[in-house]
């Protein structure tokens, strides 16, 4: 084959990359144009809607009920992102071995990865209800008078879809600290150990700083989970956002507002476009912060 | 050629995103009903197979007997997503030909011009059914109506009377008012505290029509509950929580969730149906024997809610879709599906059978007699322009003055406003 028939052949490179295109742009680069589009227009579900400009992004300032959703699923990524981070590399620290209890450990820590966010939601509200389990003990214990309004109260309730993110992530992000664990050099853990290091001193000196660039990337994965909470709460508080709806996350409002016969498809837009930059500019400060870290 | 290369992917790529643009917005919710009554029509019902099969396939074969060259192809949609089954069947523009619907969905459906207006279709139709039932499909923002009316319900009080007693409160006179009901409801919570309260969920908007609020003005324009009594209805609730008389939990449940708690006997009071009695035997029987039965609470006319029969305007066979219709809805076969279902007929004289007019002494026709009587007079309440979404605002605002969070009224206004912003412009 000639140089020359090789140009000839142009759509080599198209052809082999057409199937992935073809999902690239179906299921992602057409919705996100759509949805910025109809991010400045006042479409709903049934009428193709009229350019409106920034007039969403104005109602969305005004519109108490995204400044719940914001504030609860910031506050959300505040306070998971830090435990989803250090909790699985514990984990994994504790249960990284080859006894069969260990093994046998792994498995248990991960088996709440395989289950559906709605499964482990209901699990978790008859624990949580105010005549579940957890009630029930904490009053058999005399511990309390009335039942803990878990589901409720509104920061008991996104602090108890926290937990339930928090136990269905450990196992995850396990796994993924196992695998880089693995590829720690045993040697540095001899060495410290010839240096008088114990187990706790090898885990600070020898397995976080080995683990960094991992514990970067769990970082991001769960910022960006994180942020965009939707089974947990839903689930916990059957599907209304919590009591007069303050437990709303942004996810949560734009299904709401995006779907039914009166979807507000423009606003809905609008509400995703806005989670869009702020995720981007999440991810990008995290990323910026962690190349100067490795500059250093 | 190099040309080509850049081009045929902007192409592909303009192609896909002319898919999500368009749609015509013709108008054929008026057209003039005419033709044969022959060809394939989908009709959709909401929930019915399960118990009713056998009355739904005898209703089409009677119709296709009735009608030679004419076909029927049932389709029943589960309980759970009805509204997002229609959403999507809405959007992509493949409505059944006959839907099972609720006046709230018709009216975004008929804003968007995709049901066809009756009042002048088939203006003639209306003296076949009850006029309330008829006026619940009227809209008077769009100037038609647009469904035919199918089955009706209501109900009366369902009281728990072990938990009534255990509580403090007499059952020889059972609450027939708001004001008893918030009174029997804070001499609960005196006693029994959280562990057993009389109302299990927060006011619906036909809570506040019942309460005597005028929810709309007449030209169906505007939302009215913001008034002084409304937001009092709001206080008593309000005055009712911190008096320990509701929980917390309650401010966020749903209908099925105030069922669940009074099945569970934690509740004392159920805004129940006639289908109610039969449901707590099979499934709650340990209360269903301490039950007692009470005239719904109402300042007003009893409030009852609507199921209709709506007709595709871009139907291929309008005019099959809409004989279905109103043979579906015609008193004969409305009165045979009341009698299977504890629902009641919309048909004009349906009511006046012998079925619904002689008590046989068991409890079943006590209540089927008494709730006949109570849909004579009653009254959707609901706003077919409340929409679903205003329904949630509407729990959620509530909740928030409730909870001492903000101002009845201005919970109650800015409830209006959204409202109001839904309406079509």
């Amino acid at each position: 084959m000639t140089v020359r028939q090789t140009h000839d052949r142009w759509w080599a490179p198209w052809l082999f990359l057409a199937p992935a295109l073809a999902v690239v742009v179906t299921f992602i680069l057409f919705p996100f144009a759509n949805t910025l589009a109809l991010s400045a227009t006042d479409a709903t579900l049934l009428r193709p809607g009229h350019f409106v400009g920034a007039d969403n992004f104005v109602r969305l300032w005004q519109d108490d009920r995204f400044r719940t959703a914001m504030t609860n699923s910031l506050l959300y990524l505040v306070c998971v992102v830090p435990v989803l981070v250090t909790a699985p590399l514990v984990l994994a620290a504790l249960v990284n071995g080859s006894t069969r209890v260990l093994g046998l450990l792994r498995t248990a820590y991960y088996l709440p990865v395989v289950m559906s966010s709605v499964i482990v939601g209901l699990i978790w509200t008859n624990l949580l209800d105010s005549r579940g389990l957890v009630n029930q003990v904490l009053d058999w214990l005399g511990a309390i008078n009335e039942p803990v309004p878990f589901l409720s109260d509104r920061w008991l309730t996104l602090f108890s879809a926290m937990l339930v993110t928090v136990w269905t992530g450990l196992g995850y992000y396990m796994v993924i600290y196992l695998a880089a664990m693995a590829n720690v050099d045993p040697a540095l853990y001899d060495a410290a150990a010839v240096d008088g290091a114990g187990p706790i001193r090898q885990f600070l000196h020898v397995t976080v700083p080995g683990v960094r660039a991992t514990s970067a990337l769990i970082g991001l994965f769960s910022s960006v989970s994180a942020f965009r909470v939707f089974g947990e709460v839903y689930v916990l508080t059957g599907g209304t956002g919590g009591t007069g709806g303050q437990d709303i996350t942004v996810t949560m409002l734009i299904q709401q507002e995006g779907t039914g016969l009166q979807a507000e498809t423009g606003y809905a837009g609008a509400i995703s476009v806005v989670m869009f930059v702020v995720l981007g500019l999440l991810l990008a400060g995290q990323l910026w912060f962690q190349r100067r870290g490795e500059a250093r | 050629m190099k040309t080509f290369r850049y081009i045929l992917p902007a192409v592909l790529a303009l192609a896909l995103g002319a898919c999500g643009i368009g749609g015509g917005e013709t108008d054929d919710s008026t057209t003039t009903v005419s033709g044969k009554v022959t060809g394939e029509i989908t009709f959709q019902t909401w929930n019915l197979k399960g118990g009713y099969a056998d009355y739904f396939n005898g209703l089409v074969t009677a119709f296709q007997g009735a009608n030679p060259g004419t076909t029927v192809k049932w389709i029943d949609q589960p309980p759970e997503g009805y509204q997002d089954k229609l959403s999507a069947d809405a959007a992509a523009g493949s409505l059944p030909d006959v839907v099972d619907i609720g006046p709230e969905a018709a009216f975004t459906l008929a804003t968007a011009g995709m049901l066809l207006d009756l009042s002048k279709t088939d203006p003639g139709a209306q003296a076949g059914y009850l006029p309330k039932a008829w006026e619940a499909n009227h809209f008077p923002s769009l100037g038609g109506t647009y469904a035919y009316p199918w089955y009706l319900n209501t109900g009366p009080s369902f009281f728990n009377k072990a938990l009534l007693q255990r509580c403090g409160v007499a059952t020889d006179a059972l609450p027939a008012t708001f004001d008893a009901l918030f009174a029997a409801g804070t001499t609960m919570a005196a006693k029994c505290k959280s562990d057993a309260t009389i109302v299990g969920r927060l006011p619906a908007i036909e809570t506040f029509g019942a309460y005597g609020v005028p929810l709309m003005d007449a030209q169906g324009t505007k939302f009215t509950f913001n008034d002084a009594k409304g937001v009092a209805l709001v206080n008593h609730y309000r005055d009712l929580y911190q008096a320990g008389g509701m929980t917390e939990e309650t401010l966020n449940k749903l209908q099925t969730g105030e069922l669940d708690a009074f099945k569970a006997g934690r509740v004392a009071w159920l805004p129940g149906s006639s289908y109610t009695l039969k449901d707590l035997k099979a499934t709650a029987p340990a209360v269903a024997a301490t039950v007692a039965i009470a005239p719904q609470i109402t300042n007003d006319k009893p409030n009852m809610y609507i199921e209709s029969l709506a007709v595709n305007a871009k139907s291929k066979n309008t005019a099959t879709a809409v004989a279905f219709a109103k043979f579906a809805t015609d008193k004969a076969n409305q009165l045979a599906f009341s009698q299977q279902a504890a629902i009641f007929p919309s048909a004009t004289g349906a009511l006046d059978d012998p079925y619904f007019t002689k008590d046989d002494g068991t409890p079943e026709a006590k209540l089927r007699v008494e709730s006949a009587k109570a849909v004579s007079e009653a009254i959707v309440y609901w706003p077919a322009a409340f929409s679903s979404k205003s329904v949630d605002y509407l729990r959620e605002q509530i909740a928030l003055a409730v909870l001492g969070k903000k101002d009845a009224q201005a919970a109650l206004d800015e409830t209006v406003k959204y409202a109001d912003g839904n309406l079509p412009k």
